[in-house]
């Protein structure tokens, strides 16, 4: 028996055993049994050579036990369960909010709407986005109340209880109408497109007036969320300093306490966050998004707050991936070489900025591809609309201009008769080759993977 | 009719924030046995990051990836880090630790040179000791040196430090600048079914050949491999948050937005093409991100190959790809011409 079987029948327990023993007057509980702390070490982990070892995870140990604490493990005494009302209709003023049927429930311990917290916006460019919403909501996964109680239970039964009385307002959901100038404005006075983005290298027209063929396509992706197994959620608490502990499911516990340090008015010294163990992140969760509204909530109530997003709630009301409608125009010669590409890129920003900014760059920056191309001119541009608003996710457009850029180089090698992988061989970059930026590449591999991965797929020419 | 299809697709990916400061700073502890402790303010998300920025620092220091303990994610207890954010954390918070650890070192070097009669730039900590180049029988275990900094001369070995990527501000006219430190490199090769009878697309293999400078832990550069086809794999068949006429999502769970289970996911075959880039930790770049970039294209080009259909709207469903085989063999009909 090996080290690793052992482990496993020392830990062995019987439940259906064990609950039938039980005194059944008493909560049902496991046997007491002590954890096995000797941890199993590999010999990765002790190899005094540590790089390019493969090496375990020590959390991977606390997974697999079931030991590891996210944030829907830990409960404070006391605590309350807070619920979000969420707006269901996507443009609209609103004329009236009555929570007062949600406060006189028995177990509802404090009721939040926007005009209560100090600095209602926030966001790593602009910050376009209200906690919750004051009078207008942008799109219709819009928080408008929140609320906290002794369960969840109840303040699920307190939201239905707020009364939200809407004027519908016209709205734009489609990003090439909402760069219109007779579109609805999402942020009126401010035009749609709220960001910009251009690479100017040598000169396209010249390069398509040298070209034998040129080739266009239009390319467009769909809006996608991280969907990660543990959605949204945090711990607010004070003590009675006024300090205030965020325990939160977060990648980014600098920027998250410089958000809260400006929408609740505190200076950065009286907050602390926790990054408690993210169970997926992918980008999502690069900025708060219920923090200051538990934080509030807490105060009000003078108890720790818990919020858990549903997954209704992660769909709805926080980032996703941008659609971009994407048009290529690319000239080659009769041999296949790439003398120029024009590119336009229409990011579908949603109702706020988020990551727009970065994704906007990223995206035009990498439109063109890994390619050496001497004439270059790409514009992006990511507009507002009336939809769950778009951000961070894993790639920052690049995988949706690597769909179209890839797409568009296989059908200019199917009209030239040319083979895919070499037609990528002619045009990749090499060590030292200038970024369509004009940046000097170092430590490039490209032709090295293509050239692998050719070889372990089993890579043949077709004649 | 089942028809196989390959198709290629190659991607770049910058590490780190488009020219914007994107600073990480780190503290690294030796404690007296010779063991260490690190704080560091990113977060682990799942990906293994506190395993590799443990593997930095133990390299640095000369000792086994166990020796070292990560304490993260605490505003409190932690320097500040730009987070787990643009496949950064391995190059970035990486520097920064790797700059804490020789930090540390320095101060342990100081205290064995006296104790082994060389100069400090005689030294090197390799095996869990402080020895002499070239001449490792002259040596002190790296326990003894951290007790007797510490303990004797009162000079413990705690190291700081910071690192922030280098960039050049774009021009706002040309876009040109260097807006990133490094890039990294990838391609994916996919195999197809496509069923042109009902438009479903089978995903069989997937050769996929990434670079990440030196793969620091190439188990964990593996398994980010695996997870970022599977997010590209719903990209290219399945995933879409649809809304209706009035804006409102009509897909807001996991009935209705069709995610890849383990079931959809086809062969694959991971390599690590190894390089080397001076400018990160130890020669390593990232890996997080740039996983999920080629996969959708490859899986479109493979569809494209399989049955001669340019599916230009993703995802391509069943019914998008059926759509256009039945649009193709249309227009490849001969013009009928009433009589």
């Amino acid at each position: 028996m090996n080290e690793h079987s052992r482990i496993l029948e020392r830990e062995k327990v019987d439940i259906a055993e064990t609950l039938r023993e039980a005194d059944l007057r008493l909560p049902a509980v496991l046997p007491r049994e002590s954890y096995p702390i000797e941890p199993v070490t590999p010999d990765a982990r002790q190899q005094t050579r540590a790089i390019g070892q493969r090496a375990t995870r020590a959390d991977g140990r606390l997974h697999g036990l079931g030991q590891t604490k996210y944030i829907d493990d830990l409960s404070f005494p006391g605590m309350l369960y807070a619920r979000i009302k969420r707006a269901g209709i996507a443009s609209a003023r609103i004329k009236r909010i009555d929570t007062s049927a949600a406060e006189a429930m028995p177990g509802v311990m404090a009721v939040l709407t926007g005009k209560e917290i100090p600095v209602n916006s926030f966001g790593p460019s602009f910050q376009d986005q209200p906690v919750l919403v004051d009078d207008l909501v942008f799109h219709a996964g819009d928080g408008v109340a929140a609320v906290a109680a002794v369960t969840e239970q109840i303040a699920n039964e307190a939201l239905e209880k707020i009364v939200v009385e809407y004027e519908p307002l016209p709205a734009v959901f489609d990003p090439i109408e909402a760069m219109r100038d007779d579109a609805h404005k999402v942020h009126a006075p401010n035009s749609n497109i709220y960001a910009t983005k251009v690479i100017r290298k040598g000169d396209v027209d010249k390069g398509f007036a040298e070209s034998d063929h040129i080739f266009e396509g239009r390319f467009s992706t769909q809006m996608i969320e991280h969907v990660s197994l543990e959605p949204h959620a945090a711990i607010a608490d004070w003590d009675a300093n006024g300090r205030l502990t965020a325990y939160a499911t977060i990648g980014r516990i600098t920027l998250a306490r410089s958000d809260m340090a400006r929408t609740l008015k505190l200076p950065m010294s009286r907050i602390r966050i926790v990054g408690t163990v993210v169970g997926g992140n992918f980008g999502g969760k690069n900025e708060i998004t219920q923090e200051p509204a538990l934080a509030l909530l807490s105060k009000k109530a003078g108890r720790p707050v818990k919020g858990v997003f549903t997954r209704g709630e992660e769909f709805t009301s926080t980032t996703t991936r941008h659609p971009i409608v994407m048009d290529y125009k690319t000239g080659v010669t009769k041999n296949g070489r790439i003398l120029a590409r024009q590119i336009r890129l229409v990011l579908d920003g949603g109702a706020y900025c988020s990551w727009s900014e970065t994704t906007l760059g990223k995206a035009c920056i990498l439109s063109p591809g890994p390619y050496k191309i001497d004439n270059v001119l790409a514009e992006a541009f990511v507009v507002y609309t009336n939809k769950t608003m778009t951000g961070a996710m894993r790639g920052f457009g690049a995988p949706q201009v690597c769909f179209a850029y890839e797409s568009h180089m296989d059908d200019i090698a199917t009209a030239l008769k040319m083979d895919p992988l070499e037609i990528r061989l002619l045009n990749a970059f090499d060590e030292g080759s200038p970024s369509p930026t004009g940046q000097v590449l170092h430590s490039v591999v490209v032709k090295e993977t293509l050239r692998k991965a050719a070889d372990r797929f089993g890579w043949e020419p077709r004649s | 009719m089942k028809k196989r299809g390959r198709g290629i697709a190659c991607m770049w990916y910058p590490i780190g924030f488009t020219v914007s400061a994107n600073p990480s700073a780190a503290t690294v502890k030796v404690n007296e046995d010779g063991t260490a402790t690190v704080l560091t303010g990113t977060v682990e998300t799942g990906q293994g990051s506190l395993t590799v920025l443990a593997q930095i620092a133990a390299e640095a220091l000369g000792i086994a990836t166990d020796d070292v303990h990560v304490v993260s994610a605490d505003t409190d207890t932690t320097p500040m880090d730009t987070g787990a954010i643009a496949s950064r954390t391995t190059y970035v918070t990486g520097n920064a630790i790797w700059l804490a650890a020789e930090a540390a070192k320095a101060i342990l070097f100081e205290t064995a040179a006296p104790m082994l009669g060389v100069k400090v730039s005689q030294l090197e900590a390799k095996d869990r000791k402080i020895q002499v180049k070239n001449f490792p029988q002259r040596n002190v275990s790296i326990g003894e040196v951290a007790y007797r900094s510490q303990v004797v001369l009162g000079h413990p070995a705690i190291g700081s430090a910071s690192w922030n990527p280098p960039t050049v501000a774009m021009d706002p006219e040309t876009g040109q600048g260097k807006p990133f430190a490094t890039y990294v490199y990838a391609t994916q090769i996919a195999e197809v079914d496509v069923d042109d009878e009902t438009g479903e697309v089978e995903v069989l293999r997937i050769a996929a050949a990434h670079d990440c400078g030196t793969a620091i832990n190439p188990m964990l550069v593996e398994g980010q491999v695996e997870g970022g086809i599977s997010m590209g794999l719903g990209m290219a068949l399945q995933e879409e948050m649809l809304f209706d006429a009035n804006g409102r999502l009509i897909n807001p769970n996991l009935t209705n937005y069709i995610m890849p289970t383990s079931l959809d996911m086809p062969e694959l075959h991971v390599d690590i093409v190894q390089g080397f880039d001076p400018t990160g930790p130890f020669g390593a770049k990232g890996v997080g991100e740039p996983t999920a970039v080629p996969t959708a294209a490859a899986i479109l080009n493979a569809i494209h190959d399989a049955v001669g259909v340019r599916v230009t709207a993703l995802p391509a469903t069943a019914e998008k790809v059926l759509a256009a085989i039945k649009a193709k063999r249309a227009a490849e009909q001969p013009k009928q011409i009433p009589a």
